[in-house]
């Protein structure tokens, strides 16, 4: 009896440290994860999915896309680069020293010392923060892919194996029709693509009377049969609305980035 | 009888000495120190805030950006909300009978924006082809009551969104455009555009 309390004891602590790593440490971490504001903004974010989105990642789900495809984007690390979005009274100095400068890919510390440099001679910088890595090389994203990206997917579809590219931003990349077309044909839409077809989404119908407006306009060697069209079904759509609402492109105060824009905007140009 | 009591009580005697060797535990407290050090850099103290390659809060801190552009930017989206998102949409799309298009529109993304800046300021009326399509409508002076810094960064905004990307506007591009426009009358649809020097 003595030896059973025991292994009742070891089994109870084994069992419950396992229970506080992987369910209650991220309970009382994420547990109150909820909607954040847009860095430099006062947009909320993430918006909850359209309703056929929502729908639409179950059919993801069910359809095992997550086998091939991740939705997670990493990020390795973070730069700096200096931007001069004024040169002061003394341009000549300023365009001096510049030029003795490296401005791009820097840490915080040396974007610190070299806008102070730079100040000193009387220019006015700003310092933007681009995320760095694989991934975003790729253009997969813009920044890692956090939390928050997934606060209204139930269950998060992460996957952990990339047949295929990244879809964390494809909504981003490709709209609805493009969607569509390639969940149908994806062969005509990426060359030697090996994703399977899912015809089973779609029906392939004899012309009625009138076309369905629905209708998909495959270009040729990919359609149905003369006097046929392809339809897609709900579930068709609502993957694709699923597909083309995954875009995480907002700065966040635990993924920050400066915006292409901004950054494009503070650039200058006389 | 007597001899099986004395074996079982040696091997009980042998079992009590033959506890974990002492390295198992130096061990265990090396992997546990390695444990926590591991956590300590990769996980800012478990705050939900903090993923790799960030290591602290504070680190993340120093990472916001605090750029004058995004500032503008955000700026210019506000103004745009208030100001032309009525007519021309949340996404640039313009409305049919209401407003042209800006995304897309060849106006907007003239690579001078000597004309563009002129359109809010001085209003716009009569016919126009914006992206391929016609348009003969009025718009008011909408921008002329925004200060030279919101009117910037309305353009700006404009100039940069819904995949546009035309040159920003700056405080005092508005402000030299606002002295040379002083007393103008609205603007007279493409003819009128046209008329302003690029």
């Amino acid at each position: 009896m003595k030896t059973g309390f025991r292994i009742f004891l070891g089994a109870f602590v084994a069992f419950g440290l396992s229970w506080c790593g992987f369910v209650l440490g991220p309970i009382l971490q994420l547990g109150t994860l909820g909607q954040t504001t847009v860095l430099n903004s006062s947009d909320i974010y993430p918006n909850q999915r359209p309703g056929d989105a929502t729908l639409g990642l179950q059919v993801y789900r069910s359809s095992g896309c997550a086998a091939c495809h991740t939705t997670q984007v990493g990020q390795h690390g973070v730069v700096c680069d200096v931007v001069l979005t004024g040169a002061g009274n003394n341009p000549a100095a300023v365009n001096k020293l510049i030029s003795t400068l490296t401005l791009t890919n820097l840490t915080k510390d040396e974007a610190d010392a070299i806008s102070g440099q730079i100040s000193t001679a009387g220019g006015k910088t700003e310092t933007h923060i681009r995320p760095i890595g694989p991934d975003i090389e790729r253009g997969w994203g813009m920044r890692h892919s956090v939390a928050e990206d997934f606060l209204w997917d139930n269950p998060v579809q992460l996957g952990s194996i990339r047949v295929g590219p990244d879809l964390a931003n494809v909504g981003m990349r490709y709209d609805l029709n493009w969607q569509l077309l390639h969940l149908y044909a994806p062969q005509s839409k990426v060359q030697n693509s090996m994703m399977p077809s899912f015809r089973f989404l779609f029906n392939v119908q004899k012309i009625g009377a009138t076309p369905s407006p629905d209708a998909l306009q495959l270009p040729a060697g990919f359609g149905p049969p003369a006097g046929e069209e392809v339809v897609p079904s709900e579930d068709a759509k609502n993957l694709a609305a699923y597909l083309v609402s995954l875009r995480a492109d907002v700065a966040l105060h635990d993924a920050p980035f400066t915006t292409p824009s901004a950054h494009a905007a503070g650039t200058q140009k006389k | 009888m007597s001899d099986d009591l004395k074996n079982s009580s040696q091997t009980a005697e042998e079992q009590k000495g033959s506890t974990a060797p002492a390295w198992i535990f130096a061990l265990t407290l090396l992997l546990l120190f390695a444990g926590g050090v591991y956590f300590d850099h990769h996980s800012g103290w478990f705050d939900a805030q903090v993923y790799a390659p960030y290591q602290s809060s504070d680190e993340l801190e120093a990472y916001q950006p605090k750029s004058g552009a995004a500032a503008i930017f955000a700026e210019g989206k506000k103004m745009y909300t208030t100001t032309c998102a009525t007519c021309h949409g949340d996404d640039g799309m313009g409305k049919p009978a209401q407003a042209p298009p800006l995304a897309g529109s060849e106006w907007v993304n003239a690579s001078s924006f000597k004309r563009i800046e002129e359109i809010p300021q001085l209003g716009l009326g009569g016919e126009l082809h914006v992206a391929g399509q016609d348009w003969n409508l009025q718009m008011a002076p909408m921008g002329a009551m925004l200060s030279d810094s919101d009117l910037a960064a309305v353009l700006t905004y404009i100039r940069h969104s819904w995949g546009n990307n035309a040159s920003p506007v700056t405080d005092a591009d508005i402000k030299a455009m606002r002295a040379a426009v002083a007393g103008h009358p609205i603007i007279g649809g493409e003819a009128g555009l046209k008329a302003i020097k690029e």
